[in-house]
């Protein structure tokens, strides 16, 4: 099987099961809804401290629902021993990682479009005019937690205490993604020029290439006997 | 190999503690106080050279991750774990020391300044990586799952450094750079004095550390639990 057709059969895959189980995705946005109530009730907000607040709540529940996301991932895989058979398979190891990158990417990414109106709602927020921006913010930022997420979850996958090393790895090496994504986002409510945080998409756009390349790379060394 | 080890380390270690010890008779009761930060610059003389070797530590962690994902070595693996476990000691002394200094220089112990951030994330990689390292029975799962992390941690460490300095930075400069020495010579030959002594301890102990992890493997495999690839 060619490379890219690897990449499709298995993003589709999990998409199949997805559209039939509804596991994943509901778990997560029920997940992400909890976080912004809870987030809500911590911080007893007015109109003007919400707007600052509201980058950081979003990213933070997007991080956390991603995380959920990304640690099922590979856990399904797991069952009829499927990762032995995707191992043995003579298919690249990169289209493999690529396949599972697209399924993780598009997952997070339809429980952040369900969730955005909502947060548009809680957080009366003024986007409509500025809807392109965000969707690129979006993408470069779910890209950037993904890529290296797809890499930290078929590691710890196949160890013990797989839910509590998954985050322990991950966090710590997406500060930048937080970092842009959030500084990117607040420059984008308060409607300030772009040239004030079009570094923070650049560094989005930085970090994606870099880390897809990277995990690509060593995803080969990953399921290997 | 391990025998060159443990032929040399010793001298490693002796030479080390001379360093240190002159080098601190230097830093802390011969040199002048600093015409800014008064006696508490002698902090300097401790903080620098754990900063700097703990960064060393990371650089080899590095290297020997991609040396072993290439030949599998397992001695280059032990020289690896090793390097963490001795690197978490130094990032945490980088830290605290810092932080002491921090107090009456800038007012706070803690601030989220950019080398504060990147060196709590490379503290924090670090110790992931020894976490993960127990998690794993499989020893040669364990040792390639240990180099990819190290791997990512080290392409991702310049990106945080960065993008926390663009976020708010509050460090003074680096007073030794490519740009020249900021610092005078007689405050300069102690932290080199000192600095050379903790290079020469990071040395000893990564080197006793190696010796240790790779004969607990060895006794291992002795003791028939793991099968195979090792050789003295």
């Amino acid at each position: 099987m060619n490379f890219f057709n690897v990449i499709r059969w298995l993003a589709w895959k999990d998409l199949l099961s997805e559209l039939r189980s509804r596991e994943n995705i509901s778990s997560m946005f029920f997940f992400a809804l909890i976080v912004i109530l809870i987030f809500s009730f911590s911080f007893s907000m007015d109109q003007q401290t919400a707007k600052e607040l509201m980058p950081g709540i979003m990213w933070v529940a997007f991080v956390f629902t991603g995380i959920i996301g990304l640690g099922k991932s590979f856990t399904a895989e797991l069952q009829n021993d499927c990762l032995e058979n995707l191992q043995m398979n003579p298919i690249p190891r990169g289209a493999i990682y690529l396949g599972k990158l697209a399924s993780n990417l598009l997952f997070m990414l339809i429980v952040e479009v369900i969730l955005f109106p909502l947060f548009v709602i809680f957080f009366n927020l003024d986007v409509f005019e500025k809807l392109p921006l965000f969707v690129l913010i979006l993408t470069t930022g779910t890209l950037g937690v993904s890529a290296v997420g797809t890499l930290f979850s078929a590691m710890t996958v196949q160890i013990r205490a797989r839910e509590v090393m998954l985050p322990i790895l991950l966090l710590p090496l997406i500060v930048p993604v937080m970092i842009g994504a959030v500084e990117a986002t607040g420059g984008v409510l308060r409607s300030e020029p772009i040239s004030l945080y079009r570094q923070w998409i650049e560094l989005l756009i930085i970090f994606d290439v870099i880390f897809t390349i990277v995990s690509f790379w060593l995803f080969e060394f990953i399921l290997d006997h | 190999m391990i025998r060159k080890i443990r032929k040399y380390e010793g001298w490693f270690g002796a030479t080390g503690a001379v360093c240190i010890a002159v080098g601190l008779y230097f830093g802390l009761a011969a040199s002048p106080p600093d015409s800014y930060q008064g006696e508490v610059v002698r902090i300097m003389y401790v903080h620098v050279p754990f900063a700097s070797t703990s960064m060393t530590a990371y650089g080899v962690l590095t290297v020997a991750s991609l040396w072993y994902l290439w030949k599998r070595d397992p001695l280059i693996d032990n020289l690896a774990h090793a390097s963490a476990g001795i690197g978490v000691f130094f990032t945490s002394g980088a830290l605290y020391t810092g932080s002491i200094w921090g107090k009456p220089t800038w007012n706070t112990w803690w601030t989220w300044d950019a080398r504060l951030v990147s060196f709590t994330i490379l503290l924090l990689i670090l110790i992931g990586y020894l976490m993960l390292r127990t998690f794993i029975e499989d020893k040669e799962r364990e040792s390639r799952y240990a180099a990819i992390l190290a791997i990512v941690g080290a392409v991702d460490l310049p990106i945080v450094h960065f993008s926390v300095e663009w976020w708010r930075t509050l460090h003074q400069p680096l007073s030794i750079s490519q740009r020249g020495v900021a610092i005078a010579g007689v405050m300069l030959y102690p932290l080199i004095l000192m600095s050379v002594g903790f290079y020469l301890l990071f040395t000893y102990m990564v080197g006793v550390r190696t010796q240790m992890l790779y004969l607990k493997q060895l006794l291992e495999a002795k003791k028939g639990r793991l099968l195979g690839e090792v050789h003295l």
